[in-house]
């Protein structure tokens, strides 16, 4: 079933004297519990695509189908409604509150969506669980390592059981081991909620774990290859 | 969720918060307690005014205050008290009897107004026989073959009645006290003179003692040396109502003191009986008609009532008398004013600061927050909370800071005792005790709160303007 549908969609930039293409033209489609990756060198249009992808920007032209409802269309407003209710966003540098509990981080979209109490805490444990942190769910995010503030963050992704995740190079501030960790964590909760996951990424471990991979160069997707 | 992060976020940065809260804390307490001491005095003035000198509302024969005349009293004093009695809020009704005169002793004469008052009823209406000075006799309770007069203790200074002696017991009181070996033996050296006035005394000490001796303890030799021989007469001089000149010698009864200096040196009070005897009125004559009211708030609708029934006669409230101290009463109002808006401009600068700084320092969060769905009102309000919960700690803190300090200095007192001369000459008190109604703390409150909600409104709307794609890859 096809979660995500893009239609010839360009991103054009005008801001500067040189009119930037950083999306030329791409076709993909995202079909439910994929675990794809987009590669390619920096300047090629991942972070762009992921943005447009997440409705944080609007495409200069072309569309994006989310189960049918075009992202490009929505008001500003109506947009930041549909991202909490259907895109789970993993970002770079984790950007947990830190004020906030492990816990509190997981529930805080849920709360956000007005989930019941009983509900919020069961789903919390639940992916506290999954995540390996169910002994750290009321450690504060100074408290955590990186790996475990990423694995934190996945979980918070994944409360609301949105439609995808978008993860714009998750493991790039992690070593080797916690690397590894949070890509099997995030490969068996693919599996298991049947929710797909979407990288940017320029790390081979990503790459050899993903079952697609996406290559775009210079804003035009370049290769799209089955991995497993 | 978003106030409990709301309030999480003001104590991130513990330090910058506390500094900001210190800082409302020591404003809002600034504030208030200037207002309360400042207050206070207004406070008491106005109460000394009605309680001992004016009361509410006066009745006076039209052409009295202009001419004083013995002639001019109140021509039907029946119909006056019937009119007075009939208004709601009035307590108690006396008349008094005004003439003025010269009070004389050997060495001194001065002018004066004898007040002739029925002295039972006055003390229902007046607080002044509790201004007796302790020692100097009593409100008219002790017989005599002289006429008895009640007189201030300024006007006691003038006619050299109180005079100003280095007595062993005063010594031993100044010792008490904690005066310095060193400067009672300077003061020992003063001991067996007398003073007969309050200038002279003050210019023999001041020769002995070094500055800061003066500064120091100068009001407590003053008090220690201050002495008063019972029985002192004073002779009165008057016109009688054939306006051939009469007087009479009136053995002084109490002293009293009270803070103001003018009431002190012109009013003597006599009982209203002798004063009639001596000048020929007759009885039931009035020259002023003086009521009491439940409290000031009903003195306008009161004045204004009593004056459509007594069309004939003079009917002043304490406002009319003294506009000065209605301006004073209003100009409260003003002086708060002004002192609320330097305290909630120095608040709003504060908050605006600091909430700025916090939403820099934040952009990465917010964007975040905003990219995963948390929209514009809900990070608006977080913010417009964080602001309004660093005032409303600050603004709580600074009151119950200023509600302990007036509660203590409403009972200690606050003692400016070396401004005394210049405050009591214009009848204000030397002692303050801070006071300030609950209505102010709440208003105080309401504002404290609503300044917090405006200076947060621009570090929001700049919040708001972040766009979560450049906020998310700030460093």
């Amino acid at each position: 079933m096809k979660v995500i549908e893009i239609k010839d969609l360009n991103k054009i930039y005008n801001s500067t004297e040189v009119k930037v293409h950083a999306v030329n033209g791409v076709t993909l489609d995202f079909q439910e519990a994929e675990f794809a990756a987009i590669v390619g060198p920096s300047g090629s249009g991942k972070t762009t695509l992921l943005n447009l992808l997440g409705g944080l920007d609007y495409p200069t032209s072309g569309q994006i189908l989310i189960d049918g409802v075009d992202l490009s269309i929505l008001k500003s407003s109506a947009l930041i409604d549909f991202r909490m209710r259907n895109i789970g966003f993993v970002f770079q540098a984790y950007n947990l509150i830190p004020v906030l509990t492990a816990k509190e981080n997981i529930e805080f979209i849920m709360s956000l969506q007005k989930i019941a109490s009983k509900k919020r805490d069961e789903r919390t444990f639940e992916l506290l669980k999954a995540v390996g942190l169910a002994d750290r769910a009321e450690s504060r995010p100074a408290k955590l390592s990186g790996g475990q503030q990423q694995r934190v963050a996945v979980a918070r992704a994944l409360a609301s059981k949105p439609k995808f995740v978008l993860a714009d190079e998750p493991t790039a501030n992690l070593d080797s081991k916690s690397a590894t960790t949070l890509l099997e964590i995030m490969e068996k909760l693919n599996h298991e909620e049947k929710i797909t996951f979407i990288f940017s990424t320029h790390d081979p471990r990503v790459v050899k774990m993903a079952h697609r991979v996406i290559t775009l160069e210079d804003g035009r997707v370049v290769s799209d290859e089955q991995m497993k | 969720m978003i106030t409990a992060i709301a309030w999480k976020n003001v104590w991130r940065n513990k330090t910058r918060s506390l500094i900001v809260i210190s800082a409302v804390t020591i404003g809002v307490f600034a504030g208030i307690f200037s207002m309360a001491a400042i207050n206070s005095s207004v406070v008491q003035r106005l109460d000394a005014a009605v309680n001992e000198e004016l009361s509410h509302i006066q009745v006076n024969n039209k052409d009295f205050r202009s001419s004083a005349d013995i002639q001019n009293i109140i021509g039907n004093y029946p119909e006056v008290v019937s009119a007075l009695e009939s208004t709601p809020g009035v307590t108690n009704i006396t008349g008094r009897i005004i003439i003025r005169g010269i009070a004389s002793t050997a060495t001194k004469s001065t002018g004066v107004e004898i007040t002739g008052i029925d002295v039972g009823k006055e003390k229902e209406i007046f607080t002044l026989s509790e201004k007796l000075i302790p020692g100097t006799g009593s409100y008219f309770e002790t017989d005599t073959k002289f006429n008895s007069v009640f007189i201030g203790e300024k006007l006691a200074k003038e006619l050299n009645i109180i005079r100003y002696i280095i007595t062993p017991e005063a010594i031993t009181s100044l010792r008490e006290e904690g005066m310095t070996s060193e400067t009672v033996s300077k003061v020992e050296t003063l001991q067996g003179q007398r003073f007969t006035s309050e200038k002279k005394f003050v210019k023999a000490y001041e020769e002995i003692l070094e500055p800061n001796e003066i500064q120091k303890y100068g009001w407590k030799i003053k008090e220690a040396a201050w002495s008063y021989r019972e029985g002192s007469k004073i002779i009165l001089s008057f016109l009688d109502i054939n306006n051939s000149q009469t007087g009479a010698a009136f053995k002084v009864c109490g002293i009293f003191r009270t803070n103001n200096d003018m009431f002190e040196s012109l009013s003597l009070f006599v009982p209203i009986d002798e004063l009639r005897q001596l000048t020929g009125m007759k009885d039931g004559t009035f020259h002023r008609v003086i009521a009491r009211l439940e409290n000031n708030d009903i003195t306008d609708k009161a004045t204004s009532e009593i004056r459509q029934k007594l069309a004939d006669y003079e009917v002043l409230n304490w406002k009319e008398i003294q506009p000065d101290l209605a301006m004073m009463a209003d100009f409260m109002g003003q002086i708060y004013s002004v002192f609320m808006v330097i305290i909630l401009a120095a608040l709003a600068f504060g908050i605006v600061n600091t909430m700025l700084m916090a939403v820099l320092e934040r952009t990465r969060e917010l964007g975040m927050l905003m990219a995963i769905g948390m929209n514009r009102r809900k990070i608006f309000i977080m913010i417009m909370l964080e602001s309004i919960f660093l005032s409303i700690v600050g603004g709580f803190a600074g009151m119950a800071v200023s509600e302990a300090v007036i509660a203590v200095t409403a009972k200690t007192g606050i003692n400016l005792v070396k401004y005394s001369e210049g405050l009591e000459a214009m009848g204000y008190s030397a002692n303050l005790y801070p006071t300030i109604d609950a209505q102010f703390f709440v208003t105080t409150t309401i504002l404290i709160v609503l300044t917090g909600i405006i200076a947060a409104i621009y570090p929001a709307r700049k919040a708001l303007k972040l766009n979560p794609i450049e906020a998310i890859r700030t460093e």
